[in-house]
């Protein structure tokens, strides 16, 4: 008795361990067989298998330029996101001012309210003073769901730092800014990375706000991939997803890799 | 006209939001190359005074002159101060020579200047050779001493330890303390340091400046400290001691009740009240037997034998004195047995600013 016990423990942890995996990956293992196959509809399993639909993906000028457009509006906001967060940690972290808390509470405020109620409000403000479908438009809304998570990527970086370290700069000769550059943003720069590459990654798969803000002239790959399935299912949608999938993990990688890097130096 | 290097003058600082000065009305001054402790009990002010001599914080009011001349218009970054913080805080993200060439490269000192500085900085401090270590590579002590060379390769004005020895074991500390001292006299710079350890502060100090709530209690040299506390807080913070209240005689004579006469060193007026202490090392075993001035019967109530010294606690009238005597004193008491105790009227402070 006493000795299956821990067995039997070990066994059903396992199990579970292998259905949770088997339940997440389900999805993206489904897609990713689906797009290898020839037929003009989405069906699993395929009957038979080629890239096909990889070909026609890049053969496609409308996903080409949507993918273009989505990369700089995913690196204009990642940078400044980036440059935001770190404005606003510092003055969070470092200073003492009036309305402290009202602050704090508007920069967490994007991650309570539903994407869709807030697709709705930037919208109906962006409408009138011409910023809807205009790169402006779609960079600021995503720098609007994005900063919050900046901020807290760069505020636990930021709480780490020891300040008697910046101190120590600062006695021993480094101006206030020479600190910053020397010694505050070097020891943030792992919040800096991972919160632009979480912005990055955000901007480039946001749907929802995007359907609301962009038409023909600013669309993104999610919202044409959305518009796409309007009117066909076919595997090209699977071939596309499952490029968008191999970005995402490519990004994380090389930047896991990056500061992995770094800090075996 | 002494010329001092640094003088500190009737600072005071009080933290926004607090009730009282944490720092009040604290003056002292130092001569070019001195060491000067800065000795209390935690929360006393001790770093307050340190990080406004450094620039680090803003005094409420008072002046910091450095050769005469007030430096509370100057930046931090531009004072020329060496700074080791008790958490060394060193820069963790640079290898051990970077921490150490950082105050050159922000004088923007030449390239080959620099290699030759932090090579002597580190040498100094026995570091050499260790230049390419990464900071977490170093143990406590190493990062001590890279913290005091990233502070001296820049000839600091001043230079600046808060509690410096805290956060060393035992043995490392006793190292230290003799290193830092030596250090300090080689390079001849000036130098405050934080403590709350009076062996320290006793040890490497020329000169000690205890301190208590935020007010300087008493300032001068080991001895001037220990021998003739000014005050009743100096007096039971630094060694041990034995207290009487008395009321002055004659010059020199004070009357202890329940103790009798006891004469001391130090100008009273008679008829005064006084507080007097004697240290337990300096009263002594009377081979006369006989009670009299500054010398008193009693019996031994308790023996601590402490290898090269035996401290009692001798039951005289209605006083317990307490005596260090050396363990190779010949014939030792025994508990329960009648001894006579001595001490010198030298050995008996009069304590100037208690409250008596
Ligand atoms: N930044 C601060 N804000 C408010 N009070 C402080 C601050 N720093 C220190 N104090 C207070 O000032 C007093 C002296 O502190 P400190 O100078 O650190 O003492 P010490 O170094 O002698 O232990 C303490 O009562 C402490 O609580
Ligand atoms: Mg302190």
């Amino acid at each position: 008795m006493n000795q299956s016990t821990p067995f039997l423990g070990r066994f059903a942890w396992r199990t579970l361990l292998v259905l949770l995996y088997l339940f997440l990956l389900a999805p993206i293992i489904i897609v990713f067989i689906i797009s290898f196959d020839t037929r003009q509809y989405l069906a699993f399993p395929p009957e038979s298998y080629s890239f096909g639909s990889y070909a026609k993906v890049f053969a496609n000028p409308t996903f080409i330029s949507a993918f273009g457009r989505s990369l700089i509006i995913g690196l204009v906001v990642g940078l400044g996101a980036v440059a935001a967060g770190m404005l606003l940690s510092l003055s969070l972290a470092r200073h003492e001012f009036r309305g402290k808390g009202s602050v704090n509470f508007l920069i967490l405020a994007p991650f309570l309210v539903p994407h869709i109620v807030l697709a709705v409000g930037i919208m109906l403000v962006m409408a009138p003073i011409g910023l809807l479908d205009t790169y402006a438009g779609i960079i600021i809304a995503h720098l609007g769901i994005t900063i919050p998570y900046t901020v807290r990527t760069i505020m636990m970086s930021l709480m780490s730092v020891d300040r008697r370290v910046e101190e120590a700069a600062l006695v021993h000769g480094a101006s206030p800014a020479m600190v910053f550059w020397r010694i505050t943003l070097p020891l943030v720069s792992p919040g800096l990375i991972a919160g632009g590459v979480i912005a990055f990654l955000i901007s480039f798969d946001e749907a929802t706000i995007s359907l609301f803000i962009v038409s023909v002239r600013t669309s993104t790959l999610p919202t044409e991939i959305f518009h796409y399935l309007e009117y066909s299912t076919d595997p090209q949608i699977a071939a596309l997803s499952v490029i968008l999938i191999l970005i995402s993990v490519g990004v994380v990688i090389a930047v896991e890799r990056l500061i992995g890097l770094r800090r075996a130096l | 006209m002494v010329d001092h290097h640094v003088e500190i003058e009737q600072l005071v600082k009080t933290y926004p939001g607090a009730q009282k000065p944490s720092v009040d009305r604290v003056s002292f001054s130092l001569p070019r190359g001195e060491m000067l402790a800065l000795l209390g009990p935690s929360g006393c002010g001790k770093t307050t005074i340190l990080r406004m001599i450094a620039g680090l914080i803003a005094p409420t009011s008072g002046a910091i002159r450095i050769d005469g001349r007030d430096v509370s218009a100057i930046p931090v970054h531009k004072r020329n101060m060496g700074m080791v913080f008790q958490s060394y805080a060193l820069f963790p993200h640079m290898t051990v020579a970077r921490n150490v060439s950082f105050g050159l490269e922000m004088r923007k000192v030449g390239k080959t200047e620099i290699e030759e500085r932090v090579k002597k900085a580190l040498d100094l401090v026995k570091l050499t050779g260790l230049g390419e270590r990464k900071v977490s590579q170093l143990s406590g002590g190493q990062q001590q001493r890279a913290a005091i060379a990233r502070s001296l390769v820049i000839e600091p004005e001043l230079l600046l330890l808060d509690e410096p020895l805290s956060n060393l074991d035992a043995k490392l500390r006793d190292e230290m303390r003799d290193e830092i001292r030596e250090i300090q006299a080689r390079t001849g710079v000036t130098a405050i340091f934080v403590t709350h350890d009076q062996d320290e502060a006793l040890s490497m100090a020329d000169r000690l400046a205890v301190m208590s709530n935020g007010r300087l209690e008493q300032i001068g040299t080991p001895r001037e400290i220990f021998d003739r506390p000014q005050t009743d807080f100096v007096a039971t913070f630094i060694g041990a001691g034995n207290f009487f209240s008395g009321k002055v005689r004659e010059p020199g004579v004070a009357e202890v009740e329940g103790l009798g006469e006891l004469r001391f060193s130090g100008e009273a007026p008679t008829g005064s009240s006084v507080k007097l202490m004697v240290r337990p090392h300096r009263l002594v075993l009377d081979g006369t037997g006989a009670a009299g001035v500054n010398r008193f019967s009693g019996t031994v109530e308790h023996i601590v034998y402490r290898g090269q010294t035996l401290t009692l606690t001798v039951r005289c009238g209605t006083q317990r004195l307490q005596a260090d005597l050396p363990t190779h004193a010949g014939v030792l008491p025994e508990k329960g047995g009648e001894i006579t105790l001595a001490v010198a009227p030298e050995d008996v402070t009069f304590i100037e600013k208690a409250a008596a």
